[in-house]
């Protein structure tokens, strides 16, 4: 019963368009003063110790990273490696565009990121070389999705902080997943291409290959600074986050100059705005969900679903809709701080891997990111383009399918999440 | 005045975030370094106590995001859910939007004050006291913070002052969106300095018979 | 209407603090006749490691269980004597202090935070472990050793030369697999349960230190029950100590037993006379923080467990 007023309760307040973090911590303030016993200055702790764990540090480090990585010249550089490498593929620098996007992906954190990074330097190059904006948007717009399936993720750290799994397993974890979702993706970018005749650029010498590769390597050393470093045990995965936004920094501003000390404050403050955008979502979230617990919901929940005799296949059909239908409406972080904690305990008791689970959880992340109404790639990728929100997706609709094959994938055959991290750990 | 309170608080978030990082980036190059058997360079690094590290940055990104998620209103860049009022009319629409914000003024003022009272029972009552020597009943010290041993309570000031701080930017806003109508917003798919012309070692190609797209 | 009484702490339920917590709910629901209500809030469900204390001086819990270590960041530096290494040679040494006056006289200290002190529970004596033989003080020099926050531990890594490195215990056993820290020090329960042992070759059974908890309650609370059903509860509190420190002292001989069968790890044994190569170097760490604990206080503890010094 409490249940059901307390989700009635958030979802009126999220209808009126008030920022997430705010309907969450409304929502439980109403219950709290109306109609429970739970002291309320416990709700102050709440907003200073939700975030009080070294772990969720990752997250604005990791975007720090990513902001010194967009703006200094690093995604430039991974873009004529890209090209070098595939461009002489019908669609080349679509396909060039897509292999940017995994590289950029390795070393940045958040799927926006990517897109903006890629998108913002590719987009115009290719409506230069007589691709269709819509084209472009499609690919760089999914591809940018990357960004958080390939490690480092920070939403695979939000799901690690809310549910305590390893966040260097499910690092380890994204790396097939990504890889087998970069391939999906330009295999089927190459048809289309085929099929429409889209041009290629000329095929480049084994000595271009090796020089953009070496102009590039700055920024791909930072995969083995945090992919490495985590696996290697030089760092913890929040130490990692601060290494490579020190090293973005330094690569940046001192090794390609494409940033100059001047600009470091601005990026600075534009990373901490974010951050602090996602961390009061955080603290807020925690809140909602020590609400749920006090009033027994995620125990409700589970023997509900259990008493149902869901198996593990109809459960994870369920979780499957359930989160593509949240994505459609609400950005990634808010999801799963919501309905991590409601879904892990039961899929604990299924027999559900929790590393699976997050790789799955991931998945439905990404293509939220690019389904409308909100979709935090769509909106990015419209405002690259200067299309229309809804040209921007009718241009993302094949991929966006691709993906949605991707995900049954993903979530029936738990192998290609697990092999690589049962393997290493 | 006001413009002298939106530097600080920019100058705050932008500081805390360089300086955590710096701080971690420093204690994992000690930890390392400490680990080398090198003579009399390790014995003096392992007299260098830095066990304090990952508190502090933890206390400073809370003080970010306190204080950034009040620069964040004033930025627009707390995203809700705004498509069922975007699917209407101006005038209703508006009336929303003021609802939304009014929402983040008073939750923002309810937790400030709950705030406030926390960090009062939790040890700053007992700082005032004997600051001033006032003779209170039931006088208490509060905890302190287990690696730096400062007080909890100047720590959980972050959260009444970033809160408080936070309520007056949502009646900023709500005060602009009344006069013009406007609501402040964040471009995030900017990127600065970009060369219009991208080179890949090429010369452009000609369309092979399908339509360019607006650039 | 029942009293409730909402215990909130920070481990699984089949543990022993967790069995303990059971135990105290069902007997002090039995014998107050259901006057009393205890829920029993385990796995840091409603409050963290954190927040637990605030939590209960606002009065949003009502009774807990927190390691000793926690005492010193509310102000009562005292219990810190606790963490000092080879302070108790044993069980006998340290029932001498959590049954006897000294400690009676160490949770009265907590009363002027607005807190009443229960009981002792014990979890166990540690062992340190890493991933190269400890046998002899020099062979911490330059290791990177995991502790939890307190002031007593970081000095007794850093005289065994070691670096000391705080940090969250679900984090652990993935610093301990990846290397991000050498070793550890844990009662064997903890060594067993969170399968840290897999990752680490080498385990030394040096009993140099202790773990264990107090039960506290919000004074205001426990002072408006009724006399008489206080008194059920101290007498329910009392039986669950007894239990709570068998069951604890058995899951570490059955957990260190089990450590040395799977073969994962080295057991190494130290002799007496080996451990006491630890204990001269070690005992350092007792005059250095004699000035925070309170040098009167160490000699009571001497006192009472009959050393002479
Ligand atoms: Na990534
Ligand atoms: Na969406």
């Amino acid at each position: 019963m409490s249940a059901l007023i307390i989700f009635m309760l958030l979802a009126c307040l999220m209808l009126t368009g008030m920022p997430i973090s705010i309907s969450l911590g409304l929502t439980v303030l109403t219950f709290l003063f109306t109609m429970t016993t739970v002291p309320i200055e416990s709700v102050a702790m709440k907003l200073f110790t939700g975030i009080e764990k070294f772990e969720i540090m990752a997250i604005p480090f990791f975007i720090l990273a990513g902001n010194f990585l967009t703006h200094g010249g690093v995604a430039k550089r991974m873009i004529r490696f890209a090209s070098a490498l595939v461009g002489h593929f019908t669609g080349g620098l679509a396909l060039a565009g897509i292999v940017a996007c995994g590289l950029f992906a390795a070393v940045s954190g958040s799927s926006p990121a990517t897109v903006v990074a890629i998108g913002s330097i590719l987009l115009p190059a290719m409506v230069k070389r007589g691709y269709p904006m819509k084209f472009g948007v499609g690919v760089i717009g999914t591809s940018g999705s990357l960004g958080i399936l390939i490690p480092p993720s920070i939403v695979m750290v939000i799901y690690a902080v809310s549910t305590n799994a390893s966040i260097g397993k499910l690092f380890i974890a994204g790396i097939i997943p990504g890889a087998l979702l970069m391939f999906l993706l330009m295999l089927v970018t190459w048809l289309v291409a085929k099929k429409r005749n889209y041009p290629r650029l000329p095929r480049a010498s084994f000595a271009i290959v090796v020089q953009t590769f070496r102009e590039s390597i700055w920024g791909l050393l930072l995969i083995v600074v945090v992919i490495g470093g985590i696996y290697s045990g030089m760092f913890t995965p929040t130490e990692a986050a601060a290494m490579s936004a020190v090293y973005a920094f330094v690569v940046s501003v001192f090794i390609y100059r494409d940033m100059t000390l001047k600009d470091v404050p601005r990026t600075l403050l534009s990373s901490a705005n974010m951050s602090s955008m996602i961390l009061y979502i955080i603290t807020n979230a925690v809140l909602f969900s020590f609400l749920l617990t006090s009033e027994q919901v995620p125990q409700q929940l589970t023997a509900w679903i259990t008493g149902m005799g869901l198996g593990k296949i109809g459960f994870l059909i369920m979780v499957n809709l359930l989160l593509l239908a949240a994505g459609n409406f609400m950005e990634p972080s808010s999801i799963l701080l919501i309905t991590a904690p409601l879904l892990f305990p039961m899929a604990m008791h299924l027999g559900i891997d929790e590393i699976h689970l997050g790789v799955l959880m991931t998945v439905n992340m990404e293509i939220g990111m690019i389904t409308p109404p909100v979709g935090l790639n769509l909106y990015v990728a419209s405002g690259i383009s200067h299309l229309g929100l809804t040209e921007t997706t009718k241009a993302c609709a094949p991929w966006i399918f691709v993906m949605l094959l991707y995900l049954i994938l993903i979530t029936y055959v738990p192998a290609i999440s697990l092999w690589l991290p049962n393997l290493l750990f | 005045m006001l413009k002298f309170l939106d530097h600080l608080e920019e100058w705050l978030v932008a500081s805390l975030i360089g300086a955590a990082t710096l701080i971690i980036f420093l204690s994992v190059l000690h930890r390392y370094a400490s680990g080398l058997p090198i003579p009399v360079v390790q014995d003096w690094l392992l007299t260098i106590n830095m066990s304090w590290t990952q508190e502090l940055c933890i206390y400073m990104f809370i003080w970010m995001a306190k204080f950034g998620a009040a620069y964040g209103v004033r930025t627009g860049i707390h995203v809700g859910v705004d498509v069922f009022i975007n699917s209407l009319l101006e005038k209703t629409r508006a009336k929303f939007v003021v609802i939304g914000l009014s929402g983040g003024a008073l939750f923002t003022a309810i937790v400030g004050t709950l705030g406030f009272t926390f960090v009062w029972e939790v040890g700053m009552r007992y700082a005032v006291a004997t600051a001033f020597g006032f003779n209170w009943p039931d006088l208490t010290s509060g905890p302190v913070s287990p690696d730096l041993e400062w007080p909890v309570w100047i720590f959980y000031l972050a959260i009444p002052l970033g809160s408080y701080l936070m309520c007056f930017r949502f009646l900023q806003v709500i005060r602009k969106f009344i006069r013009t109508g406007r609501l402040p917003q964040t471009d995030t798919s900017h990127v600065d300095g970009l060369a219009d012309d991208f080179n890949f070692g090429d010369t452009p190609a000609a369309p092979a018979g399908i339509q360019g797209g607006k650039p | 209407e029942p009293i409730v009484i909402k215990f909130s702490h920070v481990v699984a339920v089949d543990t022993p603090k967790g069995q303990a917590a059971e135990y105290f709910k069902k007997l002090a629901e039995e014998r107050t006749n259901g006057a009393v209500k205890i829920e029993v809030y385990p796995n840091s469900q409603l409050y963290k490691d954190k927040e637990e204390m605030e939590a209960l001086q606002i009065g949003s819990v009502q009774m807990l269980a927190p390691s000793l270590a926690k005492f010193a960041p509310l102000g009562v530096k005292e219990f810190e004597v606790f963490d000092l290494p080879f302070i108790f040679d044993g069980y006998d040494d340290l029932h001498k202090v959590t049954l006897g006056p000294v400690g009676k006289k160490l949770l009265n200290k907590l009363e002027v935070k607005g807190i009443l002190g229960l009981a002792y529970w014990d979890n166990g004596f540690k062992v340190m472990s890493a991933n190269k033989p400890l046998k002899t003080p020099a062979d911490f020099k330059g290791l990177k050793m995991r502790i939890q926050s307190s002031k007593i531990l970081d000095a007794q890594m850093r005289v065994l030369g070691a670096i000391p490195q705080v940090m969250a215990f679900s984090e652990v056993y993935q610093a301990l697999q990846t290397g991000v820290v050498d070793g550890t020090e844990n009662p064997p329960s903890n060594l067993y349960t969170q399968k840290m042992f897999e990752v680490q070759k080498y385990v030394t059974v040096s009993n140099h230190g202790f773990l264990g908890y107090a039960v506290i309650v919000n004074k205001k609370f426990w002072e408006k029950i009724p006399v008489e059903i206080r008194t059920q509860l101290e007498g329910a509190m009392a039986d669950a100590t007894v239990f709570a420190n068998s069951i604890a002292k058995q899951k570490n001989q059955e957990d260190l037993a089990s450590v040395k069968a799977s073969g994962k790890s080295e057991m190494i044994v130290l002799s007496e006379q080996e451990r006491k190569v630890w204990k001269d170097v070690l005992v350092k760490v007792h005059t250095d923080m004699a000035d925070r604990i309170g040098a009167d206080l160490i000699q009571e503890v001497y006192q009472a467990i009959g050393v002479k010094k």
